[in-house]
């Protein structure tokens, strides 16, 4: 039986650029921030409540899984916005918009009321959009 | 499984593990938080997880202490007491039966295959990860 989630993966741009924005932007919390051997940093992010559910903040780069063409290539879709980061939840989603646009994130729909609460969505400063979901109780 | 009423208290309870597993836990303090009474909140945790709230907390210490173990250059005893240990021996014989090797010498191995400085062993990250991005199979 699967008990929990541990870690999912954001494909990034740029693993600084992006601690920026999860960490300074979102108000998310470093996690591991390690150099691997053959040059992979290891870089992960949780929300400051979930220490136990890592976000793997990676970059595709030319190696044993992608080829030069595809790593372009994913690259190239994560700033088309082909990617979605996910959920992320707030008790207060008009509160937490407004916060964030203030610090300059991006977003792509405002606060709207949704069947299962009130939604907006944004984007990273990869391109990854991702919902910001206050859930109806 | 439990109701989604329960369901919610319950999860109640076991983010308070995942929050506060540093600190010293009794399985009354943490059924308090899902107000529920300790047999009921370990029986419906068992039945719901697969695995008991104590399960579950050692399962957070253990891999907090093996994080710390290869990344923080702390003793043994200041790792221990950290994820919420308070006697060396316990943590050490407890850290043994599930990684299968005492404290000290999972930090000995895995330093010991990292050749340079502050590059750790692809062992330090989840298999499928040294797979995706090093190409490294563990067997």
């Amino acid at each position: 039986m699967i008990t929990s989630i541990a870690h999912a993966t954001i494909y990034v741009l740029d693993q600084n650029e992006a601690l920026d924005f999860y960490t300074n932007k979102l108000g998310f919390e470093l996690g591991d921030d390690m150099s691997v051997e053959g040059g992979f940093r290891w870089l992960t992010v949780h929300a400051k409540s979930q220490k136990n559910f890592q976000l793997v903040l990676a970059e595709p780069k030319e190696g044993p899984m992608f080829s030069k063409e595809s790593a372009e290539a994913i690259r190239s879709l994560i700033q088309q916005g082909a990617f979605g980061a996910g959920v992320f939840e707030s008790e207060d989603c008009q509160k937490t918009y407004e916060q964030l646009a203030a610090k300059g994130v991006q977003f792509i729909q405002t606060p709207t009321q949704q069947l299962y609460g009130i939604e907006a969505m944004a984007l990273d400063n990869s391109g990854n959009w991702f919902s910001l979901v206050q859930r109806k109780k | 499984m439990a109701c989604p009423y329960k369901l919610e208290r319950l999860n109640t309870g076991r983010d308070y593990i995942a929050e506060n597993f540093q600190a010293p836990l009794s399985l009354s303090g943490i059924a308090q938080q899902s107000n529920m009474s300790p047999y009921h909140f370990l029986r419906v945790f068992k039945q719901t997880y697969g695995e008991t709230p104590n399960e579950y907390l050692i399962r957070l210490r253990i891999a907090q202490a093996k994080r710390m173990l290869i990344t923080e250059n702390l003793s043994i005893s200041e790792v221990c007491e950290q994820v919420g240990y308070l006697s060396l021996g316990s943590f050490s014989s407890l850290f043994s039966q599930q990684v299968g090797m005492s404290p000290s010498l999972y930090r000995r191995r895995l330093w010991s295959l990292s050749a340079e400085k502050y590059r750790f062993p692809s062992q330090a990250i989840p298999a499928c990860y040294a797979y995706q991005f090093l190409g490294i199979r563990a067997n």
